[in-house]
């Protein structure tokens, strides 16, 4: 009982991350209605920007938390640029393959510049082991979830109270709609795409920040764990996002705990693949189903 | 020579991986489940022959069936989601099935070795060719072979009502179901014959490497399949065959020479590509003869060009 209470505590905290992961994702997909395969190589450019800041000049943790969201963020950009802005609306499949040249681009870059199998990244060792009872919580876990609780926040605000916010959910409705009515699209997709970034980035500080080492394969375990997240929860909804994100993070560590690292992952996407067959619209938004369908018709 | 042979060999193998995801795209759906059964293809007539000791012909048609016959299962379910969630699901299934052969170790006796999966080990001396004396261009000649039945039978395909009927749903789900076709049945039909093609690409693929594991059948193999009918366009199945040749032909092997920066000119070309013809190179139709001496009847898009959401 102890070790089912403690796994999800500890799910709940990698889960938040992911849970970042997944927002990041239905961000973009929410502004541009077509998958970004290079999202987890642009966080992957960011953790590496912040271990090369680590590895050269032993920086605190503040200079490589905004090197690693910086770093998110600009190869982000250039994905955008490559995959989304210059490709015409109408072929979404062309951007999916690009996204796609774009995520081995990024990847043989890192793994160019920096050649060994594994780097150091800082972890929060400095902070204490919080016991709750018979409970431990490890303080990066405890990082990640109130970080994790803070953005969503501060998302929440930025998308229902500010211009800005509104804009990006007109635009995620209808992109016509949004056009005539005075919104400046691209503007307002660039924006959003940088913002799922810099989210990424953070996620992607958090995890490097609990396992203390990195190495390429980052990239692309972000970009499944993100995918997965979010069609859990549900497309397009960022509260089911964020409750994908939870329910994997705890399935797993259960997985993990009670049947070993091969049984965790099975039982992941054994877990995906049944949300998807069952529960087509996801454990949270089924309010705005006809339009997500409609949407979600063609990637 | 054999340098070039071998490269032959990869062509002809990524080929039919290829066309595998390219009928199913012409459906409109997006599968990455093409590397499962390319993996399942693979381990069964890897079976067949270093543990059965099968002939390579009936080997490659079982671990074909073997394939199309789990891709049919996995049709049926998967016809539920369409657009992202399917490319999400069919992933789940194309990593459920590597996870699988990861765990899988099951060997037999055979000439004193012991031969078989073995788990994370892969599967060893799948030796078929050498010791039956084949030498590399008969295997080249074989693949290719098989690569031209395969492509000759789509095309064929094409010609008939069964492609006017992919097409259609690849189009427009509604107006095909409208006109009376059964979407559950062409969509499955196109998932099996799928199957069927990355089965006997899997199974010629495990004979020409002789040993294989888990980690080549991941999601990177999976996006390589699928990006090739993208890149070619779904116009006709030699889309496919150029985007398989520029790919790995020119990108991978021909700019080796390029050393570092062969892996950013790798992504920049492919972005040319695609901002350039975005509906592959080979565009969205057929190219027809008639067609380069003016200008030919207008025709309606295809499935690769998506409607905005409305």
């Amino acid at each position: 009982m102890i070790d089912l209470v403690q796994n999800m505590l500890d799910g709940l905290a990698i889960g938040s991350a992911y849970g970042l992961l997944a927002l990041g994702f239905t961000l973009i997909f929410g502004v541009m209605r077509r998958l970004n395969m290079a999202f987890g190589s642009s966080i992957l450019v960011g953790i590496f920007a912040g271990a090369w800041l680590h590895g050269q000049w032993a920086a605190g943790m503040i200079p490589i938390f905004a090197a690693t969201v910086a770093g998110a963020v600009v190869a982000s950009a250039y994905v955008e640029r490559m995959s989304f802005a210059w490709i015409r609306g109408d072929a979404a499949l062309a951007s999916m393959a690009s996204s796609f040249a774009i995520w081995m681009q990024l990847e043989e870059l890192v793994a160019r510049a920096f050649p060994q199998r594994s780097y150091a990244f800082p972890t929060f060792e400095a902070l204490p082991m919080l016991e709750l009872g018979p409970f431990f919580l490890r303080p990066e876990h405890a990082a990640m979830f109130l970080t994790a609780a803070v953005l969503v926040a501060a998302l929440h605000w930025l998308l229902t109270r500010t211009l800005f916010g509104l804009r990006v959910r007109t635009l995620s409705d209808s992109r016509d709609a949004a056009r005539v009515s005075g919104v400046d699209v691209g503007r307002v997709a660039v924006l959003t795409f940088g913002l799922a970034a810099a989210i990424g980035g953070v996620a992607g500080f958090l995890i490097a920040a609990t396992d203390g080492q990195i190495s390429t394969k980052l990239g692309m375990w972000a970009t499944m764990k993100g995918l997965i997240a979010m069609v859990i929860g549900g497309l397009g909804s960022l509260r089911g996002a964020l409750v994908g994100g939870l329910v994997l993070g705890v399935v797993e560590a259960q997985a993990q705990w009670y049947l070993g690292a091969s049984g965790r992952e099975i039982c992941t996407f054994a877990l995906l693949f049944a949300a998807l067959i069952l529960l087509p619209q996801g454990l949270v938004g089924r309010k705005d189903t006809l339009a997500r369908a409609e949407a979600v018709r063609r990637i | 020579m054999d340098f070039y042979l071998g490269l032959a060999q990869i062509f002809g193998v990524h080929t039919l991986l290829g066309l595998s995801a390219y009928v199913v795209l012409l459906t409109g759906q997006v599968s990455m489940a093409q590397a499962g059964f390319y993996a399942i293809g693979a381990y069964t007539a890897g079976a067949m022959t270093a543990m059965f000791g099968l002939h390579i012909l009936p080997a490659i048609v079982i671990a074909g069936l073997v394939s199309a016959a789990i891709a049919c299962i996995v049709g049926f379910p998967a016809l539920r989601v369409k657009g992202l969630m399917l490319v999400v699901a069919t992933l789940a299934f194309g990593e459920m099935v590597r996870l699988f052969f990861f765990n899988l170790t099951w060997q037999v006796e055979r000439n004193g070795d012991r031969v078989g999966p073995n788990g994370a080990e892969g599967f060893r001396s799948i030796r078929y060719f050498p010791e039956n004396g084949w030498e590399v261009w008969h295997v080249t000649v074989f693949i290719w072979f098989v690569v031209v039945v395969v492509m000759g039978a789509l095309w064929w395909m094409d010609r008939t009502r069964a492609g006017a009927v992919l097409r259609a749903v690849g189009h427009d789900e509604t107006a095909a179901q409208s006109i009376g076709l059964n979407l559950t049945a062409v969509k499955v039909g196109a998932m099996t014959a799928g199957g069927f093609i990355a089965g006997l690409g899997g199974g010629i693929y495990a004979h020409t490497v002789t040993h294989i594991e888990h980690g080549v059948f991941g999601v990177l193999l999976a996006t390589f399949a699928i990006a090739y009918p993208i890149l070619g366009g779904l116009g006709s199945v030699f889309g496919t065959l150029i985007a398989v040749l520029f790919i790995q032909g020119f990108l991978i092997e021909g700019l080796r020479f390029m050393g570092e920066w062969r892996s950013l000119l790798f992504g920049a070309l492919i972005v040319l590509a695609m901002n350039l013809r975005p509906h592959g190179l080979l565009g969205e139709h057929a190219p027809r003869l008639k067609n380069l001496f003016g200008a030919g009847p207008a025709r309606p898009s295809d499935p690769l060009s998506t409607k905005e959401a409305k």
